[in-house]
């Protein structure tokens, strides 16, 4: 499949049904059939002036968020037959990240001016915060259970927010927990484990760190010397780990070993990959 | 323009159109018969004949032309009297012959024969005699049809306006908020997580531990894995495989920016993955690319460049075969000189490199030029090996001419920039550019049997000073008299050379004897890189060895008792200083 000639590919995602794969990039958002053979898109979003940085699905699919660099996060409903636009929210500045919350209704957001936003999609509010100035927030998270946020920036720092909520309650009450000096270089992404209990970032200093939450010291370190690692995966039991980086191998780590060293690699890549998406189910017993 | 008003150009047009589009071939069978064009041609030719026997000065076309205006006006006044039914147009086909009259067409008369005649063809329609009756689609008619192709790929897109106004949704329950199980005690978490299994996790443990192919990065290089990269298809027989395999080329799609050495990779991983068993492969180094007809005979020449990409050539057919020992005149030259450039691409690793050497002190030993030795000793083989064939390569282009740019010294001063040219038969000195002071300076030619040796004198880092031999013509001593070198300035007797530390003096009465009479040498003193300066003293003197020249043995075998006099008495004076 090729996107496009002109961008790399900023953020993959599948709808949750896994028969579409949405991709964006510079002026682009495609949303394509997977059933299909056909490479073609099926879906073409015109008009786009900046790069798009994030995307995803709502877990039932019902819509799609996308951030850009025209400040906005936009919400599309993906179930009118041409999907079409049913929220916006502007973030004054170019969002570099945005992340749904496990609640399907709350949007963390991250934007160049380092600001880092909480969004409540349902009733419109939203919640502002400046974990450090002169920064650019380069990707925010948010742990499946819904109790940690997370926010990476692009001087390596790595920040923690606890999130709270009671019923009745519109957008949940943020608390600072830690701030974490993860990496010398600017931090690509960061993604919690399905479990919760850890987070992934990666980095641009070639390395992926992973971090337990229980006390947020770092529990590994995975290197890639000389690459950027611009992306990561866990498996749904949290026993593996994928990452994306720049020399063009996917690499498959398995975090239960003692030894961190890859164990598959996945070569055919002739240049870097700069995002992964995959979904992976819990077998039940 | 005039053509489709012209009667006779659109019959004959219909005529070969039908020809030429039936597949089957039976229009031309029925119409071969009566070729209406044809006749109509042979019937205005005559005509035109006829009126040209009257001896009018008009040429017959011109003529025709007014006889058929006049004819024309003649009909219409008919017409308007007589049955019209007789002229209406769908039927003048299928009037007698002489009742139909009109202008032939001027190209149609240039020819009798029908196939040679383009001009009654239309242009859009050509015959290719080798695709029978098929006929090619003209370029727009293809872009057309790629634009066509991409409109209805287009009308499957959906297109989705980005810059939309937001609507608000219509249902109250599309932001559903979903109720997240309350934070559980951190102990409890810990328990459950470990017995979890994901699908990866099972499908993982299914497959077992696999041993990387060893070719593993090379399968980037697979074509057909990428869409939007230009690419290549290769047959690749591989010579490593036994009887009935090796018959059955390996199809491969690489990508054309691949290197030849990646290609090699590429073959080397799908023929593992193909044939696991049979092939024990080594490292991409041993093996190399062959030219090879489509029946897989491999041809004599030389492997493709490892380093060039496979997108310079356009062999349909190859065949991966262990590098044949015969590369190493050029290997070792490479491989032996640490510091130079790598002749085979840089990916190659010391391995490869010691391989590559050991390799090659087989096939010497093997040739029996070199006994088998310790390491040390067989590193100087190998170079003496590889100077006799330099040698042997140097003596091959001997009698090809070479020209070199130096810049010759003149009175150990004075710089000019010269044309030096090396060939079999003789040695010349052109001057480049005019400068002031030399504008006496002729073109010299000297033959090479008067160029007695090629010394390098002086080294420098970069520059070396190479002196020329030459046999002084006269024996006077003045070298003004000689009339082959008329750059006087640099031609000098050996006597006032002797200054130079290395070069000793020649010449005049105690050595200089040959053939009953003083030989004077004089020399030309040429500055310029070390490199050129070893070339041009190998080609010279390759010539003169070859050649057999006595001048040269002469002037070698004066040196020789001049270096042996001046060791003997090296605190005497200096009796040779004429």
């Amino acid at each position: 499949m090729r996107f496009v000639e002109t961008s790399q590919v900023n953020a993959l995602d599948r709808t949750p049904d896994k028969t579409r794969l949405a991709a964006c990039g510079y002026q682009c958002i495609r949303l394509y059939d997977l059933e299909s053979n056909c490479t073609a898109p099926i879906i073409n979003f015109d008009g786009v002036q900046k790069n798009v940085t994030r995307l995803g699905f709502q877990e039932d699919g019902n819509w799609m968020y996308t951030a850009g660099e025209d400040h906005r996060v936009r919400i599309w409903d993906m179930i009118s037959a041409p999907p079409h636009c049913s929220r916006v929210f502007d973030c004054q500045a170019p969002v570099n990240a945005a992340c749904l919350h496990p609640n399907q209704v709350e949007i963390a957001m991250g934007s160049q001016n380092g600001g880092v936003y909480l969004w409540d999609v349902k009733s419109e509010v939203h919640e502002q915060l400046l974990p450090e100035v002169d920064a650019s927030i380069q990707d925010v998270a948010i742990s499946p259970d819904g109790h940690y946020m997370a926010a990476g920036n692009n001087k390596g720092n790595c920040y923690i927010w606890e999130l709270s909520s009671s019923p009745n309650q519109h957008l949940s009450t943020i608390t600072a927990r830690v701030k974490i000096p993860a990496h010398n270089r600017a931090i690509l992404r960061c993604k919690f484990s399905p479990d919760s209990r850890m987070l992934v970032t990666t980095s641009g200093d070639g390395t992926a760190c992973i971090w337990k939450i229980e006390d947020f010291s770092k529990w590994c370190e995975l290197v890639i010397k000389g690459y950027w690692v611009w992306d990561a995966a866990f498996s749904a039991d949290s026993k593996w780990l994928f990452t994306a980086s720049s020399d063009g191998i996917a690499r498959l780590w398995n975090l239960k070993t003692e030894t961190k060293k890859s164990i598959r690699d996945y070569t055919g890549h002739t240049k870097a990959i700069t995002a992964l998406s995959f979904k992976d189910e819990i077998v039940p017993d | 323009m005039a053509t489709y008003s012209n009667q006779h150009w659109l019959l004959s047009h219909i005529r070969n159109s039908f020809i030429s589009t039936d597949d089957t071939g039976i229009c031309e069978t029925v119409m071969l018969s009566d070729d209406m064009p044809k006749q109509y041609l042979r019937k205005f030719q005559a005509a035109a004949n006829a009126q040209a026997a009257q001896g009018t000065t008009q040429d017959g076309y011109r003529r025709a032309q007014q006889r058929h205006q006049q004819q024309q006006q003649r009909r219409s006044t008919d017409t308007a009297s007589s049955l019209p039914s007789q002229h209406v147009p769908p039927r003048i086909a299928d009037a007698p012959f002489h009742d139909v009259d009109f202008v032939c067409y001027p190209g149609l008369d240039l020819s009798d024969d029908e196939d040679l005649d383009t001009s009654t063809h239309s242009f859009d329609i050509q015959m290719y005699p080798e695709v029978g009756a098929h006929r090619f689609r003209s370029n727009t008619a293809q872009k057309l049809e790629k634009l066509d192709i991409a409109k209805r790929k287009a009308a499957r897109i959906k297109s989705v306006n980005y810059n939309e106004e937001a609507q608000p949704p219509q249902r109250q329950d599309f932001f559903k908020r979903k109720q997240l199980p309350s934070k559980p005690a951190k102990q409890a978490t810990t328990e459950p997580a470990e017995q979890q299994q994901s699908k990866l996790t099972a499908q993982l443990a299914r497959s077992p531990q696999q041993t990387q192919n060893r070719f593993m990065e090379y399968a980037r290089f697979d074509g057909t894995a990428q869409v939007g990269m230009p690419t290549k298809r290769i047959n690749v027989y591989v010579n490593m495989l036994p009887e009935p395999e090796r018959n059955y080329p390996l199809k491969i799609c690489v990508l054309s920016t691949a290197k030849i050495i990646e290609v090699i990779g590429l073959v080397c991983y799908k023929a593992s993955l193909q044939h696991p068993d049979v092939l024990q492969l080594k490292s991409v180094q041993h093996y190399a690319l062959y030219m090879t007809e489509d029946n897989d005979d491999m041809d004599d020449f030389p492997p493709l460049d490892n380093r060039e990409p496979c997108s310079k050539f356009g062999f349909s057919h190859l065949t991966l075969a262990e590098r044949r020992p015969l590369a190493p005149v050029t290997r070792i030259d490479y491989h032996t000189q640490p510091g130079t450039k790598s002749m085979t691409s840089e990916e190659e690793d010391k391995g490869a490199l010691a391989d590559a050497a050991v390799q090659a002190l087989q096939h010497i030993s093997l040739n029996g030029d070199v006994p088998d030795s310790a390491a040390s000793d067989q590193l100087d083989q190998v170079k003496a090996y590889e100077q006799s064939l330099l040698n042997h390569s140097d003596m091959m282009e001997a009698p090809i001419s070479a020209s070199y740019r130096l810049s010759l010294i003149d009175k150990r001063f004075f710089k000019c920039d010269v044309n030096l040219v090396v060939c079999w038969e003789r040695i010349e000195i052109d001057q480049l550019k005019n400068v002031k002071f030399w504008t006496q300076k002729k073109f010299v030619s000297t033959p090479i049997e008067f160029v007695a040796y090629c010394e390098i004198v002086e080294q420098k880092q970069l520059k070396a000073l190479m002196r020329i031999w030459l046999k002084a013509k006269s024996n006077s001593g003045l070298a003004t008299s000689c009339t082959s070198a008329p750059m006087d300035a640099s031609s000098m007797t050996l006597n006032t050379s002797s200054a130079s530390p290395s070069s000793p003096p020649f010449g005049g009465s105690p050595f200089g004897l040959f053939g009953g009479q003083t030989i004077r040498f004089k020399h030309y003193d040429f500055d310029t890189d070390v490199h050129t300066a070893e070339k041009i003293c190998r080609k010279l003197n390759c010539i003169l060895v070859m050649r057999a020249s006595e001048l040269r043995k002469e002037f070698l075998r004066l040196r020789q008792r001049q270096t042996s006099v001046t060791s003997a008495g090296s605190s005497a004076k200096k009796q040779l200083k004429l």
